[in-house]
Formats: structure tokens, sequence, C-alpha cells
């Protein structure tokens, strides 16, 4: 079999993601054995016009002229991976959606604004069919190494859907509840094997919630350990914000 | 850490040839699989095997032909995950790994001598056939042989050409009913369980082996014991994730029963007071 | 020589000419009043009179990432089972989670047996630890008679203040003794002061849930139904916290991870918890233990409920770790506290004879 051609694509991002990867040292060149990066923009300046067979596209999309580019990429390729949390569920851009879009163009723009276009901000999947998820904020490049390698052989990859917490207590982290700091993980996809709780920080639910959350659960949790529910919620939607628009599909259907 | 090669790992699979892939339906392909030098697969009628892809993992699969059969097992996949999805990638040739047989069979020693009432529903003849055709080739040791079979319509219908050789029986009574017609059925349209009132058997030497989605298996029961059929006469073959076979891994657990080693097959009386059962 | 005693003073020296040869492992403080076992080189960092660690010592019987075979899958199917195992020396390990160990034991050497957990408890020495006081308000040891030790070790250490007095119990205990020789024979002073002990910690362990011990099973039978279960199902998020600190838990789940290349790999397997979402669905994406509650009466009826009819013994050892751990506060004793007042089955007398 020939190696795939693969081709990176960003939309409103911060890049790190695909910095991960440039980053990821030995075992970049295993991957780099494995398929053929045709269009990179961040590593290589070639670019790429003709059909590939995987795209990576990181970022969110947020305005009309991406939601155009997107369907463009989805058309020419025959993998879409949705890559790093803006791209999966919106991510941080999702805040923009707390806001009048007016509002918010002309604080970006000023007085100008009314040239720039833009939308709602929404992630990958809520705007193309796609293949595969890579959470995280980053990503997590093991799991990244997994999905590619499920991509490789045209298998499925699950990403898991138990909490966070569950890796953590595997990796026998003392509870950051414990020492007073608000997580997370109790409500965040696993998958990444708790890597920041694993260096001394908290989970900021970068991955997206299990799809069964126990949203009045919370109620016991924020009594235990006696932390105040808006700083919970706000934390929550940091990440999050964009499950909102799922949710108002679900409800019109 | 030292790293230590095993003997006798119950892990260890055996190597199967695929030496026929035929497609069944639109997501259903049947498979003939021969362990190495022709060795016997060895199993009792409703026994699973796992069988394993590496890179994929491991998936409990129903037997679907009788031990009678010499020299090569069959089974009739489902694409429905991941494992089931590459198997049916599969061609002629290919080598998959397996594991068992697993669990507790029907009881066949037990139905010696007596009527049997085969109920299918859907993928359930799938289990129901590797005892349909052990009953078929031991015939002498049974009594009346009664087998109804239900899905959903007539392009689901799984084994067509074997199902006419039974119903050309005349020691097997076999009627069949879809949920949804279309032009060309002449059978019976309605739910598996209007066939059971027509059924004629003695309910005190009758055995009644139900299969089907979790969905049947109340209905077909209640309808079975208002033919005043024994509970511990009735046995049902129960789904379940059994992920190791070995009665450990717990994902295939039925309140205190493992459904890998307990069961698959469960006779009516021992579950009919264990709450996840059915 | 059955009893001996070890000063105090030698305790460091102990660990360090243990661990000479062979890896310890024993009981570390991780701040917050937190700890877990780890390897340790001498005996300064063990910390003997902790709550229960993080993870109970099971991790070291059935690893929470365990390779069962590497594979090569070119063309053929060939694969290479194996186990990872090594020779450890486990220190400080309380009654309760001896207690989990047993179990565990139970469970593994069942046919068909566990063979890669069978080979790697035969590699693995234990020295208990016994506690003269509780570790918390979360233990319910005493109710489970996991207070003290029933076997299951090969040394057993005992506080008398100065010294520990110390149990051989196993020709490996004997060995340990030996080859570090550090221990003295115990004494008829010591026997006393042992007596002495053990007096009071009869005062202290007293049953914690009024309920006879022979009669949990069925007071679990009669509350299949109970609202407790709808109750903790309001509460739990699923994060599976007290399955994967419980020592008797063992469920699994077995995945491949393959290698870029594709042909190669390994099959390994890790923890599961019944409590994940995704624990008991089939293929055809039925679960068949959809609800939180179902799932938590799940877990309570593994450890007092099935395996009393299949071990004829209680699978939760009363060491407290799923209510300490629990981020909705479910706890254990409060639970089986309710399920006590609605079976009508409240015996305060229970647990309250002198052994």
């Amino acid at each position: 079999m020939s190696k795939p051609k693969v081709a990176f694509f960003d939309f409103a991002c911060c890049e790190g993601c695909q910095l991960q990867v440039a980053n990821m040292g030995e075992s970049l060149l295993d991957v780099l054995g494995a398929i053929d990066v045709v269009e990179f923009r961040e590593v290589m300046s070639e670019k790429w016009d003709q059909d590939f067979d995987v795209a990576i596209v990181e970022g969110s999309i947020t305005t009309p002229h991406a939601i155009e580019k997107i369907k463009k990429i989805r058309e020419r390729c025959k993998v879409l991976i949705a890559y790093g949390s803006c791209a999966t569920i919106g991510g941080v851009n999702g805040m923009k959606n707390n806001f009048p879009l007016d509002k918010i163009r002309e604080e970006v723009y000023g007085k100008d604004y009314k040239y720039f276009e833009t939308v709602e901000t929404r992630a990958v999947p809520q705007v193309v069919k796609v293949d595969y998820l890579v959470h995280g904020c980053p990503v997590y490049i093991p799991e990244f190494v997994n999905v590619l390698k499920a991509v490789l052989a045209g298998l499925p990859y699950q990403v898991p859907d138990h909490a966070v917490c569950v890796e953590c207590k595997l990796n026998e982290n003392v509870c950051v509840y414990e020492k007073g700091v608000t997580c997370l993980g109790p409500v965040t996809k696993a998958g990444c094997n708790s890597w920041c709780i694993n260096n001394g920080n908290i989970c900021y639910g970068c991955r997206g919630m299990v799809t069964n959350p126990n949203e009045n659960g919370a109620k016991d949790v924020i009594e235990k350990y006696n932390v105040p529910m808006n700083l919970v919620r706000n934390k929550m939607n940091m990440y999050n914000q964009c499950r909102e628009i799922d949710q108002s599909e679900q409800k019109k259907r | 850490m030292k790293k230590l090669t095993l003997k006798d790992s119950e892990y260890e699979i055996k190597k199967g040839k695929i030496l026929r892939v035929r497609k069944m339906t639109a997501i259903e392909t049947f498979f003939e699989i021969a362990l190495p030098g022709g060795e016997s697969l060895d199993h009792e009628p409703g026994q699973f095997v796992e069988v394993s892809l590496f890179g994929v993992g491991e998936a409990p699969i129903s037997v679907t032909s009788s031990p009678t059969k010499r020299g090569s097992f069959e089974l009739a996949v489902r694409n429905v995950g991941k494992v089931t999805g590459a198997l049916h990638k599969l061609k002629e040739g290919d080598e998959v790994g397996i594991r068992g047989p697993f669990g507790k069979g029907f009881p066949v020693r037990i139905f010696e001598g007596n009527d049997l009432l085969c109920v299918a529903g859907g993928l359930g003849i799938v289990p129901l056939r590797s005892l349909i055709n052990y009953v078929i080739d031991n015939r002498r040791d049974f009594g009346k042989v009664e087998i109804l079979l239900g899905c959903k319509t007539p392009k689901d219908m799984l084994f067509n050409e074997e199902v006419d050789e039974w119903n050309k029986r005349l020691d097997v009574k076999l009627n069949c009913t879809v949920d949804k017609a279309d032009p060309d059925w002449k059978g019976n349209v309605g739910l598996i369980t209007s066939l059971i009132p027509g059924i004629n058997l003695k309910p005190e030497r009758t055995f009644a082996v139900v299969v089907g989605p979790p969905i049947m298996y109340k209905f077909v029961i209640k309808e079975l014991l208002k033919k005043e059929i024994p509970e511990r006469h009735i046995l049902v073959s129960l789904e379940r994730h059994m992920k190791c076979g070995l009665g450990k891994c717990g994902h295939c657990q039925i309140n205190n029963f493992y459904c890998c080693q307990d069961g698959p097959v469960f006779s009516y009386d021992k579950i009919k007071n264990i709450p996840e059962a059915l | 020589m059955q009893y001996a005693v070890l000063k105090k003073e030698y305790l460091n020296e102990f660990i360090t000419r243990l661990a000479q040869d062979q890896k310890v492992i024993a009981p570390v403080a991780k701040g917050y009043n937190q700890f877990a076992f780890e390897e340790v080189k001498s005996g300064e960092k063990v910390a003997l009179d902790h709550i229960p660690t993080i993870l109970p010592p099971k991790k070291y019987f059935m690893p929470q990432y365990e390779t069962l075979a590497t594979y090569h899958a070119n063309s053929s199917q060939k694969m290479n089972p194996v186990v990872e195992c090594e020779d450890l020396i486990l220190f400080g390990v309380h009654t309760c989670d001896l207690a989990g160990i047993q179990c565990l034991n139970m469970v593994f050497s069942e046919r068909p047996k566990d063979i890669n957990y069978l080979i790697r408890k035969s590699k693995i020495t234990i020295i208990g630890y016994g506690c003269n006081d509780y570790c918390d308000e979360y233990a319910s040891c005493r109710l489970v008679h996991s207070h003290t030790p029933n076997g299951g070790y090969d040394l057993f250490f005992i506080n008398l203040g100065d010294k520990f007095f110390v149990h051989i119990n196993t020709l490996a205990g004997d060995e340990i003794t030996e080859k570090t020789n550090l221990f003295e024979p115990a004494t008829p002073a010591d026997l006393n002061a042992l007596a002495k002990i053990r007096e009071k910690k009869r005062e202290i362990f007293a049953n914690e849930v009024p309920v006879v011990h022979e009669r949990m099973p069925e007071m679990f039978s009669k509350s299949y139904d109970s609202n407790v279960w709808e109750d903790l199902g309001k509460r739990c998020l699923a994060c599976g916290n007290c399955t994967n600190v419980c020592p008797t838990c063992y469920c699994f789940d077995v995945t491949d991870e393959p290698n870029l290349d594709l042909q190669t790999g390994k099959r390994f397997r890790r923890w599961d918890s019944c409590q994940n979402e995704a624990f008991a669905k089939v293929a055809g994406g039925e679960s068949f233990r959809k609800e939180r509650s179902a799932r938590q009466r799940h877990r309570y009826f593994r450890k007092f409920k099935y395996p009393m009819e299949k071990f004829s013994r209680l699978f939760c050892t009363g060491c407290g770790r799923c209510s300490r751990t629990c981020m909705a506060k479910i706890n254990l004793k409060e639970t089986l506290n309710q399920l006590v007042e609605e079976q009508g089955m409240k015996n305060l007398k229970a647990g309250r004879e002198t052994e």
C-alpha cells in the first residue's frame, strides 16, 4: 500500500496542536515513515492542489469564508480528522457565542467592523462530516498516533466515554480536590491519560464532556469540597460553550 | 521487569483459516473456518468463540454450524462494531484467531427423546442453526421438531436455502413470519409470538429453545407458558459483551451469573428471578 | 522461630538491607494526607500508620496496564503470550488490604485460572502491618472482620511502641528475618505487651454498622428494588473512582495496541469499571446497565452478595477507599446503614461479642 497523502489545515486556532506534531521528536520519524505529508503550512512551504487521502484540520469555524473552505476540504479528502479542541468541540473560541455577534465584531475590528463577516463559532463536526476526533488543547500526541494508526488500518477510533478520573486514578495522582482546587476531570472525556494532572495541573475540560454527564450530581461535589457553583460553570464553559449548538438542535428535533 | 513467555495462557489463540466467505445480507456475512490440521473445534450447539484479529481486537461470535459437521466450523457475523467490521473485509485464505469454544450450550442430552420447539427471531437463527442441524443429523434421537422463524422483512431472512431444505423435510415442521412483508412474500405477517398458539406439541415432553433480540424473550416466554410448557423446559440464549470468555473481566455479568461461563444458554426457571437477565 | 521482635531503630536498616537485592514496595506519603505504595530504598519515607493508600496493593498483582501477548499479524496470526513480572517485597500491607489480596487470589485461582496473576503472585512476598487504631472515620473493617489479620502474609508486624512484634508465617518470611539478621526472639514480656494491644484493639474497634455480618447477603437480596439505589444513581458521577480504588474490584478490558507498522503490536488488558458508561454495552449499542443507579447497585452487590454465593466470602474489606474517594460523597457505611434501617435488620449487639 502506498503511503496516504496527508494535508494539515487550520482555522480559528493558535496552531499549537500542529506544533505538537512538529515537536514530537523521535517518533515524528516513525509517523513520517507511515504517511506522506503534502501540505503543512507550519513546517513546509509547498502547497498541494490535488486530491489527498487525509485532511487533518485544526481550529473552529467562525466565518462564512471558513464554512466554504472546510466544505471544499471535505470534498477533496477521503478521511477528515478534526484535530484539537477548537476543531472537535469548538474549544475556547466558543466563548464568542456568549456575546451578540455585532458587539464582538466592533470590539475586534473597531468602527469598520461591518466589512468583516462573522458567524457564531462552530466545531468542525457541527459543519461537515468528521471521521476521526483528536480532542485536546493541545492534542495528546500518543492519542494522535493511535488515531493515525486507526486511520491507516481503516478502523474506527472510539474516544473513551468515561471520565478523566478513571485514567487519573490509574496513575494514582493525588486528587486535586484534596488540594482544594476544582478540576473538571469527573465530567470530561478520558483519552489524555490525565496528562495535565500528572504534571501538577488540573483538568480544564478541553476534551469535551462525557456523553451522559450527571449534571445534577455536581451539587454534592460542590458541597463536599465547598467550591462556588459559578466557578464550576465558568470552567465548564471555557472549552464547552459550543455544546449549546448541539443541545438546541436536539431540542428542535 | 521480566517478560516471560507463557506456554499455557488462556489468551492463546488458535489460527483459523477462512475456507469460504459468503455475503448473506447487506450487513451479515458467512464464514467457514478450519483450525490447523483440520482439528475439531469440539463445541456444543449454542456455544461461542472469541474471534480475534490482531491490531483490531476480539469479539464473541456464536458458532452457527453443528458439531456434526467435521473439519471446519461456521460463523455468521453481523457488521456492528470494530472487530465485526474488520471481519467483513476478510477474504478466503485469510486467517483469524480463535479462542474457545466457551460457555454452556443447549443441553442436547436432556432434549433426547423429547419434542423440540425452536423459536428464532432475527439473528437468533445463527446459534439456533447449530442446534437444528445437530438435531437433524441425529434425527432418530429426538421426537417432534417444530421451528418458528421471524424477522423484520423477507430480505433480512438468513440461511434461506437451508430453511427451504428444513421445510421440505417431513419430520420437521417449520413456520416463518415477517413483521413487514413485500409483494413476493407468501408466509405469515406479524410478530413471532403470533405463531406460538398454533403449535401442537405435548407441553410436558417439549423443550422450547428461544433465541432473538432482548426485547423478544419476555413476550415469547409468556406465550410458551400459556401453552403450559414447564419453566425448566424453556431455554434462552442471552447476548452480553463476553470480553474474556473466562468469567473474569466482568463485562457480561448478569447479576450473579457470568454469561460467558454460566451461559449464554440458560433455562427460564434459573433466570426468571434474575432481574438483569430478561 | 515463630515470633520475633524488631527494635524500631532498626526499621530503617531492615528496609535498606531488604532493598539491597530485591525491590521493596512500601506506603509513602504523597502530601494532603494521601499515600501510595511505591518503591523504597530505605525506611525513611515509609509511612506505616497511613490511611489506606490511593490505590490498593492489587496494582502489583494485576497492574493497571498489563501486556498479555505480543503479536505479529502479517497475513497469518502469530501470538506470543507473555507475563511481565518481578520479585517484590510488599512492606506495610494493612489487614484490610491483606483481605483484598485474599479475595483476588480466590478469583484468579478459580478455573479457568489466570496464569498471569498467579505467576505474579508467586513472586511477591508480603509483610503485613496491624493497625492499632482506626485510620479514619471511613473504615468499616470491624464489620467485615478484617481489622485483624486472617493470614495472607509472610511476615506480620505489630507496633508495640518501641519495637515491632513480628509473626513469621512462612518460609519466605523466615528467610527474610535470617537474611537481614536484625530480629530477636520474642520474650514473654513481648507476648504480654501483644496481648494488651489486642485487648485495647477490641475496645477501639466496634462494629461500624449495626448489622450481623452473616445476614448482609440476605439484607441485600431483600433490597434489590430499594430507593437507596435511585438516590445513589442521582448523585453518582460515574467517574469510576470507587471501583478503581477498591482492593477487590478486578474487572478489566482487553485491547490491542498496534505499532505504526500495523503488523506488530501487543494485546493488553487494563482496569475497567462497571461504573463506566460503556461497560455493559454490546456491539449493537444496547447497554445492559444503562442507569447509574443500576451500576451503583451492581457494585454493592458484587461486594456483599454475589461473592458470598460463589466464594462464601464478602468482597468488602472495610478499607473505606470507595467512600474516601467518592466525588459525590457516596459513603458505604451510610448506604449500609440506610439498608439496615429499611430492612429492619438493625441489631445493636451485632459484632459486640468478645473474640
